[in-house]
């Protein structure tokens, strides 16, 4: 063998599309993580048990309140519940996916084996964003939509398609906004290392999801739509299931959404493009 | 060489960093908190040179002489300041997918490798980043772990390797796509003498069969001199010397070393050269090359002669002069010529 065909097995002809190979990709990943956490049998199930633990203090309050609970702003006792499942669904989704792959892709940078990320074939976001994960804060997804499902069929409010659908989209909107707010952070540790308890105040941040738009003065509440969209990722997605959000206000925050994704990927790509590695 | 047929190109590379910088104490930390000063750094200076495809060419230069920016440069991850790199027809700042499936990068000091995972399971996951197909990548994979004698050990988690057998499976991670463009960044630091001289084997043996261009730096002389019959001294951002140790050696230090011992030594010594050493019986002169026949000759002929023996002088030695000359400067004219 030489240099001519060193790279067979490698070549464009034998490639899939590239969705596909993202795909493919994203599960290698996920799998790496996986393998990791079950490496170590004992911080395996200790992990699994915070988690449950945790979930289980996340949710417990709810349903001890649920009967005290009267309206706030408008929302009944099962519409704020919907509004908790989402929450704890998005804050789930945070603690497993976005939070670690943050702090290790920090830790990367702080050490300089973002190179090694930096110089595989794919694309170094994707690389980043999925970098690693911690399965058992899925229970708390699982969690929030049981949160949401009770919400929807105990309460009040009329459950249809077109609801669902708004749902979804808004749903998606608000997880495409807290990827980006996610990918903003992470440039920003380009340019000051140690920025690690970034993580811990968008932890903080995200709390502020737990309440409907409503209750914020309007000045909070633009800020938390346009700037730092809290409101994207619980409250709204909350009020498109319930079926109170019109199709214009969903394409609002779609493109907000949309926009925080554009903004995140010109900011990744002149990070990268500034990026000086760290001294071997 | 032809432009066309390199491997790598490079013309007028530069790269300034900006470095923030302030004086000792509280005081000057507190003062750079509201306002930093920083200094431009021209960490690589106008370099120019070009490889062909599976050579083997050492970086040489004292720390922070700008080899691993350079490296980092070709490899794609750094951004020039200015001048034009092209590897493997790619300008490797862009990152396109079909350059980087073309190099690799290994780092003595830093692993690619998850600390946590059995090196195999890290492997697994290079198949599919490089969309390895999985015929090919069960030759390579035997084909490597053969060749550097990993089969067991790339089944242990990576954390309990020793840095050795670590580094070897690094190397594995590194090869298993079939790079054209091998970058080692001190892939022997820390390790004892006869993994150096494993490694050292290993990557000759992969060049040699594969024909893949191998860019190497190293603080180990030993190294370079072992693997790279090309080398390319950096000093300072700028290249000084590009040939082979030999047109080196000859240009810093011309003199041959000669040592003997022997029952009496004699008197005046200097007559046949510098005396670097006279001690018992022991005597080592540096002599011009075109002596050493007479000086041999000479020393021969001293009563109870024994141990005699003609070197180079070390290449450690050599890099020492160079870079404690005044006049260091000037060797940019042996630049291109001094093979």
């Amino acid at each position: 063998m030489n240099a001519a065909d060193l790279s067979e097995g490698t070549d464009a002809k034998g490639r899939g599309p590239r969705l596909l190979f993202y795909l493919r990709l994203v599960a290698a990943q996920l799998a790496m993580s996986t393998l990791t956490a079950l490496q170590y049998r004992l911080g395996f199930w200790t992990e699994g048990l915070l988690g449950l633990l945790w979930s289980v203090i996340g949710i417990a309050p709810l349903f001890v309140a649920v009967d005290h609970l009267g309206a706030v702003e408008g929302w009944g006792r099962w519409e704020l519940v919907v509004l908790t499942g989402c929450f704890t669904m998005l804050s789930g989704l945070f603690t497993a996916l976005l939070q670690p792959a943050l702090r290790a892709s920090m830790t990367h940078i702080l050490k300089g084996t973002l190179d090694y990320v930096l110089l595989r074939p794919a694309d170094g976001l994707v690389l980043c964003l999925t970098c690693a994960f911690q399965p058992w804060h899925l229970v708390e997804v699982l969690g929030g939509l049981a949160l949401v499902v009770a919400g929807l069929s105990l309460g009040e409010a009329e459950v249809t398609a077109t609801g669902l659908l708004a749902g979804l989209v808004t749903g998606a909107a608000g997880l495409m906004a807290l990827y980006a707010f996610g990918v903003l952070v992470l440039c920003a540790s380009f340019r000051a290392l140690q920025l690690q308890a970034l993580t811990h105040v968008m932890e903080a941040l995200m709390d502020f999801g737990r309440w409907p738009a409503q209750v914020f003065p309007p000045l909070l509440r633009l800020l938390f739509t346009f700037v730092i969209p809290l409101l994207v990722m619980t409250s709204y997605p909350a009020e498109a299931l319930l079926g109170r959000l019109s199709w214009g206000t969903v394409a609002q925050l779609a493109a907000v959404s949309a926009t925080l994704l554009v903004l995140a990927r010109l900011a990744w790509v002149r990070s990268v493009r500034g990026y000086t590695s760290a001294s071997s | 060489m032809t432009a066309a047929a390199a491997m790598v190109r490079v013309e007028g590379l530069c790269k300034r960093f900006s470095v923030p910088r302030r004086e000792a104490g509280l005081r000057a930390a507190l003062r750079a908190l509201v306002r930093r000063e920083y200094r431009v750094v021209e960490a690589v200076r106008d370099l120019e040179f070009s490889l062909a495809p599976g050579e083997r060419v050492g970086f040489l230069g004292p720390n922070g002489a700008g080899k691993t920016t350079t490296l980092k440069m070709l490899a794609g991850l750094i951004v020039p300041s200015a001048g034009r790199v092209e590897v493997a027809g790619f300008t490797p700042s862009d990152r396109r997918p079909e350059f980087l499936r073309r190099v690799s990068l290994v780092m003595g000091q830093k692993r690619q490798l998850s600390w946590d995972l059995p090196a195999i399971d890290n492997f697994e996951f290079n198949r599919v980043v490089y969309e390895i197909d999985p015929v090919h990548y069960k030759r390579r994979l035997e084909e490597l772990t053969a060749l550097l004698d990993v089969g067991e050990v790339m089944r242990r988690p990576v954390r309990q390797l020793s840095l050795g057998e670590r580094m070897k499976c690094e190397l594995v991670a590194a090869l298993l796509h079939g790079p054209q463009v091998l970058f080692l960044d001190e892939p022997t630091i820390g390790l004892d003498v006869s993994m150096q001289l494993g490694i050292r084997e290993f990557i000759r043996r992969y060049n040699a069969e594969h024909g893949a261009t191998v860019i190497l730096t190293s603080h180990y002389m030993e190294d370079v001199a072992a693997l790279c019959p090309r080398i390319l001294v950096i000093d300072g951002g700028r290249l000084r010397f590009d040939g082979s140790i030999e047109a080196l050696r000859r240009q810093i230090r011309p003199l041959r070393r000669v040592s003997v011992r022997a029952a009496a030594l004699p008197d005046d010594p200097t007559a046949m050269g510098r005396v670097v050493l006279r001690e018992g019986g022991r005597l080592v002169l540096d002599v011009a090359p075109e002596r050493v026949p007479e000086v041999v000759g000479a020393l021969v002929a001293l009563p109870e002669a024994q141990d005699l023996a003609v070197h180079d002088a070390p290449l450690e030695e050599v890099m020492r002069a160079l870079f404690g000359r005044e006049e260091a400067a000037d060797l940019g004219g042996a630049i291109g010529h001094a093979r």
